[in-house]
């Protein structure tokens, strides 16, 4: 019999001897007294102690969140309280978050988590209020004015359970600071716990893995040199076969114009791979002078669901083998929080990279103004560039196999403002492109569910639920539109929405935007085309089909 | 489906589903709200159960299948989750004009109840299957390089 079958027992004390909420037993409680219980499914799994140990990371120990006991270290308070001063002294945003909540609500039926639990400590103003009910208790001046008046509360164990369960039910997308009138950042606020959680050993094991391998090979996988060459080989060889056209990435090639940075999981994972073969046609079509670099082997960056530190010195490679292998500019590939924080971050932290050039299109001759202090250009307003200025030849007839819609990743919708870009490319490399609802794209999109590092497979219950809103919505299209294929620009995204996809809404599959690029792109030399890039068959090019315009 | 029942629900379509749906939206920690997309959505099920329920004699599957897939990945027992059909029971039996329409209901609650279970341990069932298609996907060039 299952050790999950709950014995009739347990259930009795469930529904009849448990307090709950709807039995009325919380009523006239404060909202931070109702309950909430670690179950399988709700929680990632903690770092393993040889993970923390390898970052140099505090209080390395077995444990779980269903443990009664967390083998927290002694003083862990007034290691969390100094933390959250030297925070709060360092940045002025967080106080001013802190501080300046109405608490009107506005946020409130905003985060995909709250819309898909139905809790209301997913609501952003009281996953906040989780932090301000201490930081009114405990901060002097502060508690001097509000201490029992307006919620405050001192930092406990059943505080910091709550802190762990909450701060990591979010994924600091931001979509309810679009709607806050005041202006706060929850994002701010849960990027702080989850930093100063990790000095107390309180950390997520699906993150701390990807920081520990890119501290130590300079990707997430963990991949080592030699074999992220002869993976890219090795689509080199499908790209043969699928198109007959033999690209030539070179790596480490010092002088090149151009140095490209993808996420690892382009390199290695379904369906980032088919992404992986649309840019390396794409610059094969276009003759780009570039260059991959197998230590700077990574564009994601999961130092920025853990630390600044670590965030820091985990993208600062980025610039090191820029300088070493002497190239003009960067180009990066598709990929969500490795652009906010290339785009928000880089510059500050680890620039002013003033030994490359203001990016210039070496096809077109347009200067990336934008990308002037990072040196770093989009793929989306590279291609978008290209096709502009008519320098690609496509054949949309060749996504005819595909009904399309574009899930907008939020890092790169709400944090850099790209919404033109990928639509443009979309509508040039495919006939069917159908919207979302209009509240569910641009800077309201939904979240996939699993950002900032929550994609674990044991949080899969999670996830299904915080993604919910987002699949929702492409229930809507493919219920309008029969849609079948939902087009992304984020890593995370493609790894992320395929199971969302098979679960709530089976038929519809997942695709990079530059794979229906390299579906589109006529290449000079290439084959027949029957098939796309996963070798499925293209609508209407079958043998004795094609079409030539 | 007899037609005191198909009656029945003609009659009183919208009190049935209201307060059946309160119900079911009442299953969450604290009560789901019916705008969100999540209580849309049951809501959008429950009302193809109850339609399923009162026009025809074969069980409203895909309602059922809707209900399911979003329960199954809730945080309650899966008797919890199921105990959503005791409370559509509940509500029509306080509706039901004879014993023998009772019966009648009882019976076809329990056939939906037994579906829905069937349907919820498929969703179940589908959860891991994701866990394992992710893990394959996400080692997808090592397992290619394992077989070549």
């Amino acid at each position: 019999m299952s050790k999950y079958l709950p014995k009739q027992s347990e259930l009795v004390k469930e529904f009849e001897e448990k307090p709950s909420v709807l039995k009325g037993d919380y009523e006239g409680r404060e909202w931070w007294e109702m309950p909430f219980e670690f179950r399988e499914g709700n929680f990632c799994f903690p770092a393993k102690p040889e993970v923390i140990k390898d970052l140099g990371f505090p209080n390395p120990r077995k444990w779980q969140p269903t443990d009664d006991d967390w083998k927290l270290p002694d003083g862990w308070q007034k290691i969390l309280k100094d933390a959250m001063k030297e925070r709060l002294k360092k940045y002025r945003s967080l106080k001013l978050y802190l501080d300046s909540c109405v608490r009107c609500g506005a946020c409130a039926d905003k985060c995909h988590f709250f819309l898909g639990t139905g809790d209301p400590k997913n609501m952003p103003v009281l996953r906040a209020e989780l932090v301000r009910s201490v930081y009114r208790n405990d901060f002097p001046m502060v508690e001097k004015i509000l201490k029992g008046f307006a919620g405050a509360r001192k930092l406990d164990e059943k505080v910091l359970r709550e802190w762990y369960m909450y701060f990591y039910q979010c994924t600091e997308c931001r979509r309810c600071s679009v709607f806050c009138p005041m202006g706060i950042d929850t994002a701010e606020i849960t990027i702080m716990v989850r930093e100063i959680l990790q000095l107390v050993g309180l950390n997520n094991n699906w993150i701390l893995a990807p920081v520990s391998n890119c501290n130590r090979t300079g990707n997430h996988l963990g991949i080592e040199p030699h074999t992220f060459v002869q993976n890219i080989e090795s689509l080199v060889d499908d790209i043969e076969d699928v198109t007959g056209v033999k690209v030539n990435p070179t790596f480490n090639r010092k002088g090149a114009e151009i140095l490209f940075i993808t996420p690892s999981g382009d390199v290695f994972g379904d369906p980032g791979v088919y992404t992986m073969m649309g840019y390396l046609l794409l610059f094969h079509h276009i003759g780009l002078d570039y260059t991959i670099s197998t230590y700077a082997s990574e564009g994601g960056n999961f130092g920025f669901f853990t630390s600044n530190d670590m965030m820091k010195k985990l993208n600062a490679k980025m610039y090191h083998e820029a300088k070493r292998l002497g190239v003009k500019w960067i180009l990066g590939g598709e990929c969500g929080h490795m652009w906010r924080v290339v785009h928000q971050y880089m510059d500050t932290m680890n620039g002013p990279a003033d030994f490359l050039e203001e990016p210039v299109s070496p096809v077109t001759g347009t200067k990336f103004t934008n990308a002037r202090a990072t040196k770093m250009v989009h793929i989306a307003e590279f291609t978008a560039d290209l096709i502009k200025n008519g320098k690609l030849r496509l054949d949309p007839k060749r996504n005819d196999h595909l009904r399309t819609t574009f899930h907008d990743s939020c890092n790169v919708a709400r944090g850099m403002g790209m919404f033109e870009e990928p639509r443009y490319i979309l509508n040039k490399v495919c006939n069917s492109f159908h919207e979302m609802p209009e509240n569910t794209i641009r800077e309201q999109t939904f979240c996939c569910g699993s950002g900032s590092g929550i994609n674990a497979e044991e949080y899969m219950e999670m996830r299904m639920k915080g993604g919910f809103p987002r699949a929702n919505a492409v229930r809507h299209v493919r219920e309008k539109h029969k849609v079948d294929s939902l087009v992304t620009i984020c890593a995370i995204d493609r790894a992320s929405l395929p199971p969302l996809m098979r679960y709530w809404n089976p038929g519809v599959s997942v695709y990079g935007l530059h794979e229906l690029v390299g579906n589109a792109l006529v290449m000079d030399g290439e084959k027949k085309r029957t098939e796309d890039l996963r070798e499925d068959p293209m609508a209407g090019f079958e043998d004795g089909e094609e079409d030539e315009d | 489906m007899s037609t005191t029942w198909e009656r029945v629900i003609a009659e009183r379509r919208h009190d049935i589903l209201r307060r059946w749906q309160e119900k079911g939206l009442g299953l969450f920690a604290e009560k789901m709200s019916p705008a969100t997309p999540m209580g849309e959505a049951m809501a959008d099920a429950m009302e193809m159960i109850l339609d399923g329920f009162a026009t025809g004699d074969d069980l409203p599957r895909e309602g059922i299948s809707r209900l399911a897939r979003i329960l199954a990945v809730q945080s309650f027992r899966p008797s919890r989750s199921l105990s959503v059909f005791t409370a559509l029971r509940d509500v029509l039996l306080a509706s039901a004009p004879d014993r023998d329409a009772a019966e009648v209901c009882r019976k076809r609650i329990e056939a939906m109840t037994f579906e829905a279970f069937d349907s919820f341990m498929e969703h179940r069932e589908k959860i891991y299957q994701l866990k394992v298609e992710e893990s394959r996907d996400r080692m997808y060039m090592q397992l290619r390089r394992s077989v070549s």
